[in-house]
């Protein structure tokens, strides 16, 4: 599915809208760059900050079944 | 375990943004999920489509304000 990406031309201002997820509330900053890392390599990822330990993407699927994967599987 | 949030990203300008955070205000903070950085929020799905007509319609008042009576003619006055 092709990431649903809609331009908006106001008064020659561009605003582009993405619909996707926000993940938020990492528990370590390993886990943020673990699964920012993750997304990235599914060319999911559309933005993210170390600081604010929080990233969008535009599908959550596959991220939340490698979570679960990995929670379950004990790895860290 | 992180949380995720449904929602549409939103890149603006971030004098757009400035707009966009105003009408979330006006408006009890309807539309906008997280305000991330100067030129990215993420706003409500459900929103997106009353955020944009909102906005454009600030726009187009900002715009005659500045145009004033630079006069076009497809507006008549």
């Amino acid at each position: 599915v092709v990431d649903q990406i809609r331009l908006w031309q106001i008064e020659g201002e561009r605003m582009k809208a993405t619909q996707g997820f926000l993940f938020k509330d990492f528990t370590t900053a390993q886990d943020f760059e673990d699964v920012a890392r993750y997304a990235g390599e599914l060319g999911v990822l559309k933005w993210k900050s170390v600081q604010k330990r929080c990233m969008f993407v535009t599908r959550h699927e596959q991220i939340a079944e490698w979570l679960k994967r990995r929670a379950a599987g004990g790895k860290r | 375990m992180p949380r995720a949030v449904k929602g549409v990203l939103v890149e603006c300008d971030p004098s757009i943004k400035a707009i966009i955070l105003k009408i979330d205000e006006d408006h009890h903070h309807a539309f906008i999920v997280e305000d991330l950085d100067e030129d990215h929020l993420v706003v409500k799905e459900a929103k997106l489509a009353e955020l944009k007509e909102r906005l454009e319609k600030i726009l187009e008042k900002t715009q005659m304000m500045e145009k004033d009576d630079d006069s076009d003619p497809d507006q008549p006055g």
